[in-house]
């Protein structure tokens, strides 16, 4: 109902100034808003953390409440510990300041005046003022502590955040389907840039000279969440290529940005070229700073990026990844930040449309091997996720808003909104956003795709350049709806039932294949089964592509998946091996001699492949002879084909799959990743061959032959990395090797012997490229050779008892880690291999198991990589030595460590490799205390970072599960009431009765959890005196109107034994924050109004914030208003207790 | 030459050739004797003239020590002279200002040439010059090109400027020369690493022996980015010289053989140095001076109207 046209932030961040803290912003936002709707007494707008200081409407003072129902998501004197309480309350917590359904944190009075005006329509001007002190979201400071100013320091701030963050850094509308133009000025110290979105229009220095106010101007109508700031002491390239572009990088880097930025121009021209469409913003600016939240985030007309990507010219592997990460942030640019979503649930229309486009970049510039590879990739990762996590759902519809709606019952978390998903449900959510576009382009062509998307970009191009008052911005947001009329429009094609199997559900599909060839028919019997009933898969009913290759050539067939037709007959082509001179043509029309004796005599089939495009969402396990799959792996030239033939081959330990997988490595044609994946498979027959092995151990001879000199061939060439194949190659097989096993099940002599002499004889003096991956590699194949200690008794691990290999290994690693202080290595790459090959010798018990030395490699002020090959040994320490002291320490850095990504994976790593689960409850580690700790985090101790918060809940559900976690003591009135409800019952809440006494007589409350799947019952209870307090406390903070006798029936039962049993129902209301109805509530509130005093008096401590107002009445007015408006989530029991009132 | 001490020595060389028989130890020996003798005549003869009527041998030993000590000075300070000014032959200005240097009046030097009383001394006996012994003879001498006119000096002795090929053939096996650079270069890392950890704080795998494999203490560092992200100078120092060594040949003609398509192989090559002197290309480079980017413009003075 409100539509902001202009904000005006202004910033003045102080930084070295003595009397002040550093880390501190002050600043005030003008909104200019133009009211859609009558009556407008209330403007609600996004703020959290900013300390708010006058708010002033058309030049009035205005009254409002500023309150964040998120800071503390449920009461912190409730004792349930139920994640599903908690996840509901989070959503409700989410819901009730969500931006999309016009609700915000400030809530801002507009002054009786100037309704009137309101009535009109006309503009009113919002004028805030705030301030940030060391603010723990929203932006970051990163100040080294170190001598001199905070140039020389290389201090810097920059804006973060998960999705819609903005409203950390400043009040706003954070939302993205609310645009607006945007003038923004910062006032930063004179020897910093203020980089920010827009044009740069002018610099001016103040009065005192000392500071700088950089103006910026951005007149494309752009959505709150996509602005941001960086400031810092940044050195300065203009792009050679493209003078509008401008980069820029952390003092020193400067020689390290211009090589890794040389490359970007041609992304530029890569997707204007195939968008046919220009740039959207006339400039563009990189920035590159130090602990980053992510690797990218973009923004309008600017992207931000961790410094960690830029890299010199002698550094391989980090140039396609750094490439990689440039080409995503532009595609994002067009869909993202200029084109922006309708709302939460059209998110993956734009991550799709960005994901596929670099998709189409990628292909243009690493090949078409490297495409086909990543699709893969990328396929088997949401299959994998989906299959063990349950489904992901692109396009999530929430009919009336109802809870039990819920499209996702598997998850333990709300989809409802980007700030309640987890982050790795949300990476692989635009894994398959982009992966979905693919099957449209398959549908529809590449062509219209393309053409779509234009025609997207065009008409957001011109509505960009309208006016407000033109009603065309709605232009610039897209819609799943505006998107397939499009769609419908270009191609004239009905994509209706590709979109409801993707796209409004979730899950893939799973295919069981197997085939028989009927030779008196001379038919190929295939039988295609489905798995439809495990968790994350669906039924799967349409065409299907199936490519056979026979003696006469590779024919497509398509079947058609339908009901109970598991059966498809597909005639063959070639009679027989008649020919045996005859070449064979394969599908791209080569024609290849092979080798046929090993097929067999009566079948003509080569090999067959189930949707070799890819073009369903799903995972085929298919059937068919070893010999079909070394063919496949020989002479099927696409690289999918290969790389699935390589894991089948690994259940074939065969001379003739040795071969097979020998050939390929040894073909220099064939693609390298390819190769390296035939490695492993190598490694892994060999070990399953080890009886009937021939000759030296695998992969040796053939190394020698590559890579070791002709004349002494136990020594290897000196490194010249100019053919990166090859390179490549190189890294992974002593890798690959260090894998083998013999007899006894330990590494071969011969190959440790082979790695120890590729480190002793590595030379790099004479190679143009940097040879630090390569020498970290080496000490991963060191890694991997290791086998765990032959104990006696659990003797305590001595250097004296050291055993020879692994002395040599140690003294190896000792020397390696001791040179990477003397010269580090490009991102430290040699430390993390070796932190890594110290834990795995901890924990094969060669040495003795202790946590110290990563500790201190764990500490900030170490590289980041560094840091988090520490952490991940520490998780592992945790896990293994069930160690409290270390769980406790990780879970103290969670709190206090200045660098969010850091926190973030330690939170994430804690749950890939958790040190106790739901399932094992013996463990020592698991008790209330953590409980506590855990909640604690989750509830108010993540409050300023939307993903750490969701990894806090991740790992709450990884260690305790849904319910009331099973350490925690029984509820001491040990009342047992068994609820057979089948009805879902949701947000388990507590609230107060009607009759004030009857409740303060029953010191008890529950928590009725119920789900339909679940078979107790959980009931959380709490003792006398805290349930008292707590529900004393709820019925003087929720203003609700009596509803007597409203109990669902499902409670009666309970209330036999417990009578008035509060019983949550909230969601059956849905909050109406509207301000039509706003005077309706306040009258009908109007009787509580002593009891809302009371709460007013009891609270009034936690008032933070300084407001003048004009009259008591109209406070008090207001006040009603909004104490209603919250009491409808259990969050608001919570959130009115810091409203910002005060006399 | 109006030198006596000179003159005599002139008259020393050009008679003395009947006395050349005498027996003596060695050639060079017999040489200076002769001189020293006709010095001491001189003296005699000068002591004679001043009315002596004999000496001591010991006082006319010194007087001619004294004597020669002179002369010697004299020349070794004209030489200085000459050879100041760049020549190889004193001449008379040399001697004048030597003398005067010495502090000797050059004015009475005629005079006492010409007196009547001058005794007249007889030649010396002719001795042979010493022949300096012959260095190691190596190779033949090389006689003076054509172009080159006679009367330039010879050219030195062959071995100040030919190879000596007395040295022993280096080991060239690839194999032991690998080995040998792969042992050296452990053993300095060894060395090194050991003496940092030795000289400052360490961190230990073992509980029982923390001397075995001791690892240099992980230190915190204000800005890890850098030295985690710039190449060291070891490197660079290697990238300088791979620059243009066998390898950028390498590079080429693998790229023609790949059929690799490059449109600019110069910003290529530039991309490939580090750190690239400009990063940008030399045609670029005059267009800099044009390049209007907001972040290049000066910071403007605040203007006054405005109120803050």
């Amino acid at each position: 109902s409100v539509k902001t046209q202009q904000q005006e932030p202004r910033m003045n961040r102080k930084k070295d100034k003595g009397f002040e803290s550093p880390k501190s912003v002050i600043g005030y936002v003008e909104l200019t808003i133009f009211p859609t709707v009558v009556n407008l007494n209330r403007i609600k707008l996004n703020s959290k953390q900013c300390r708010i200081y006058r708010v002033r409407v058309n030049e009035l003072e205005a009254p409002f409440i500023y309150n964040d129902p998120t800071l503390e998501v449920c009461h912190h004197e409730s004792k349930q510990r139920n994640l599903n309480y908690f996840s509901s309350a989070y959503t409700a917590a989410v819901s009730a300041v969500d931006p999309d359904a016009g609700h915000g944190e400030l809530v801002i009075k507009v002054p009786s005046e100037l309704w009137k005006q309101g009535d009109d329509l006309k503009v009113l001007k919002v004028y805030i003022e705030f301030s940030l002190d060391q603010p723990k979201g929203g932006l970051h400071f990163v100040v080294p502590d170190m001598e001199g100013s905070m140039a020389e320091r290389g201090a810097h701030v920059f804006s973060f955040g998960y999705q819609n963050s903005t409203r950390f850094w400043f009040p706003c509308v954070d939302s993205y389907s609310e645009l607006c133009t945007w003038k923004l000025e910062f006032t930063v110290d004179a020897s910093m840039v203020a980089v920010s979105c827009g044009d740069l229009v002018e610099t001016i220095y103040t009065h005192d000279m000392r500071k700088k106010t950089f103006h910026y101007v951005l007149p494309i109508p752009t959505a709150a969440p996509n602005i941001s700031l960086a400031v810092g002491p940044f050195e300065i390239l203009v792009d050679p290529y493209m003078h509008e572009v401008t980069h820029f990088c952390l003092p020193q880097l400067l020689p390290l940005l211009k090589h890794s930025m040389s490359y970007l121009h041609e992304i530029f021209e890569f997707y204007e070229e195939i968008l046919t469409c220009r740039y959207p913003y006339a400039c563009f600016k990189t920035v590159f700073v130090d602990e980053a939240y992510v690797q990218v985030s973009t923004y309008a007309s600017m992207s931000i990026f961790s410094t960690n990507l830029l890299h010199s010219a002698m550094i391989i592997d980090q140039t396609p990844l750094t490439r990689r990460c440039l080409a995503q942030a532009l595609a994002q640019q067009f869909f993202g930040c200029f084109i922006s979503r309708m709302s939460w649930a059209d998110e993956w229309v734009l991550k799709g449309i960005s994901g596929y486009i670099y998709g189409l970049y990628l292909k243009k510039t690493f090949g078409v091997n490297e495409y086909r590879h990543w699709i893969k990739e990328e396929l088997d990762k949401i299959v994998e996720y989906e299959l063990k996590m349950g489904g992901v759902l692109l396009h999530p519809t929430f009919s009336g808003g109802k809870e039990k709606d819920n499209p996702t019952p598997h998850l333990h978390f709300s989809i409802k909104h980007p700030h309640t998903l987890s982050w790795e449900y949300y990476k692989m959510f635009q894994c398959k956003a982009h992966l979905v576009m693919r099957l449209i382009e398959n549908r529809i062509s590449m062509e219209f795709m393309l053409q779509v998307f234009n025609k997207l970009l065009s008409l957001a191009s011109t509505a960009s350049s309208q006016k407000y008052q033109s009603q065309m911005w709605s232009q610039m947001l897209l819609s799943t709806h505006a998107f397939l009329k499009s769609i419908s429009n270009v191609s004239g094609k009905d994509i209706g039932p590709l979109i409801k199997q993707w796209v409004d559900q979730s899950s893939v599909v799973k295919f069981f294949g197997s085939f028989a060839f009927n030779r008196k028919r001379n038919v190929l019997e295939l039988e295609i089964r489905q798995d439809y009933t495990s968790s994350g898969t669906q039924k799967y009913v349409g065409p299907i592509k199936v490519t056979v290759q026979e003696l006469d050539g590779s024919f497509n067939h398509t079947l058609q998946i339908e009901e109970n037709s598991l059966k498809h007959d597909i005639p063959c082509h070639s009679k027989s091996r008649r020919n045996k001179k005859k070449k064979i043509p394969l599908m791209n029309g080569e024609e290849v001699d092979m080798d046929l004796s090993a097929m067999d005599a009566d079948s003509p089939l080569l090999w067959i492949r189930i949707d070799p495009d890819m073009s369903i969402l799903r995972k085929v396990e298919f059937e068919q002879a070893d010999f079909m799959w070394q063919y496949q792996l020989r002479y099927e030239r696409d690289v999918v084909a290969q790389e699935e033939a390589i894991s089948a081959l690994e259940k074939f330990p065969t001379p003739a799959s040795r071969l097979a997988l020998t050939d390929i490595l040894e073909q220099e044609q064939c693609f390298y990743k390819v190769r390296m994946q035939a490695c492993f498979c190598l490694a892994k027959i060999a070990n399953s061959m080890v009886s009937t092995w021939q000759g030296p151990p695998a992969m040796k001879s053939l190394f020698t032959r590559m890579f070791c000199c002709k004349s002494c061939p136990n020594i290897v060439k000196t490194n010249n990395f100019i053919n990166f194949q090859s390179y490549f190659l190189q890294k992974t097989m002593p890798v690959a090797m260090a894998l083998l096993r013999d007899v006894q099940n330990l590494c071969p002599k011969d190959v440790l012997n082979f790695i120890l002499d590729l480190i002793k004889y590595n030379d790099n003096r004479k190679n143009k490229f940097s040879d630090n991956y390569y020498r970290a590699d080496l000490i991963k194949a060191l890694t991997n050779s290791l086998t765990p200690a032959i104990s006696i008794n659990n003797e305590v691990r001595t250097v004296d008892n050291l055993n020879a290999d692994v002395r040599l290994i140690l003294e190896e690693i000792t020397r390696f880690l001791n040179m990477e202080k003397l010269l580090p290595s490009f991102r430290n790459t040699i430390t993390v291999s070796c932190l890594r090959a110290i834990r795995q010798l901890q924990k094969n018990g060669h040495i003795p198991s202790d946590a110290s030395l990563f500790k201190s490699y764990a500490e900030y002020g170490h590289f980041v990589d560094v840091r988090i090959a520490a952490v991940e040994a520490l998780v592992d320490y945790t896990r293994v030595e069930r160690s409290s002291a270390e769980l406790q320490w990780l879970l103290t850095m969670v709190h206090n460590d200045p660098v969010h990504y850091v926190r973030h994976e330690i939170l994430s790593m804690l749950c890939k490799n958790p040190p106790f689960t739901k399932t094992t409850t013996d463990s020592a580690l698991c008790n209330e205390a953590l409980v506590d700790q855990l909640w604690k985090l989750m509830n108010s101790g993540t409050s300023h970072d939307w993903r750490l918060r969701c990894d806090a809940v991740n790992l709450y559900y990884t260690l305790f599960g849904l319910t009331r976690p099973s350490c925690l003591p029984l509820p001491e009135l040990g009342l047992v009431l068994n609820l057979k409800e089948k009805k879902a019952v949701l947000n388990p809440t507590i609230k107060p009765e009607l009759g004030v006494g009857t409740v303060m007589d029953t010191p008890a409350s529950i928590g009725i959890h119920g789900f339909n799947t679940m078979e107790e019952e959980d009931i959380d209870m709490e003792t006398v005196h805290d349930s008292q307090a707590f529900i004393h406390h709820h019925l003087n903070l929720l203003e609700r109107p009596s509803t007597p006798g409203k109990e669902p029936p499902s409670v009666e039962q309970s209330m036999l034994s417990m009578p008035a049993t509060p019983v949550p129902s909230f969601s059956k209301e849905t909050p109406s924050l509207s301000s039509k109805h706003s005077s309706e509530h306040g009258h009908h509130h109007h009787h509580h109004h002593h009891e809302h005093k009371k709460k007013k008096k009891k609270h009034k401590h936690k008032h933070k914030h300084k407001h003048k107002h004009e009259s008591k009445d109209k406070e008090k007015d207001r006040e009603r208003d909004n104490s209603h408006a919250y009491s409808n989530s259990p969050a608001s029991g919570r959130s009115l207790r810091s409203p910002s009132l005060s006399d | 030459m109006a030198d006596p001490a000179v003159a005599s020595g002139g008259s020393l060389n050009a008679g003395g050739r009947g006395s050349g028989g005498k027996a003596a130890s060695s050639p060079a020996e017999n040489y200076y004797l002769a001189r020293r003798r006709t010095l001491q005549v001189v003296v005699s003869a000068l002591l004679t003239e001043c009315g002596f009527e004999s000496a001591e041998k010991a006082a006319v030993e010194t007087l001619t020590e004294m004597m020669q000590s002179y002369i010697s000075e004299i020349g070794r300070c004209a030489k200085a002279y000459c050879e100041h000014t760049a020549r190889s032959v004193p001449t008379l200005s040399d001697t004048v200002v030597t003398l005067i240097e010495m502090g000797f009046n050059t004015d009475t030097l005629p005079v006492y040439a010409k007196r009547s009383q001058r005794m007249v001394i007889t030649a010396p006996p002719v001795t042979n010059a010493p022949v300096t012994p012959k260095a190691l003879s190596a190779g033949q001498k090389r006689t003076h090109p054509a172009h080159i006119p006679s009367h330039f000096p010879e050219f030195p002795d062959p071995h100040t400027y030919i190879k000596t090929p007395t040295f022993r053939e280096p080991v060239s096996d690839y194999q032991v020369v690998r080995e040998k650079a792969a042992s050296q270069r452990r053993d300095v890392e060894r060395a090194l690493t050991r003496f940092m950890a030795k000289t400052g704080e360490t961190q230990s795998l073992f509980k029982d022996d923390i001397t075995a494999f001791p690892l240099i203490a992980a230190q915190p560092s204000t800005i890890p980015y850098l030295s985690a992200l710039l190449p060291s100078e070891l490197e660079l120092q290697t990238l300088e010289e791979t620059d243009s060594s066998e390898q950028d040949d390498q590079t080429d003609s693998e790229n023609a053989a790949g059929n690799i398509i490059n449109d600019d192989p110069g910003a290529d090559k530039e991309n490939s140095m580090l750190p690239p002197s400009g990063g940008v290309p030399s045609t670029k480079a005059t267009e800099d001076n044009v390049i209007d980017n907001p972040y290049l413009r000066p910071v403007k003075k605040p203007k006054v109207r405005r109120k803050k």
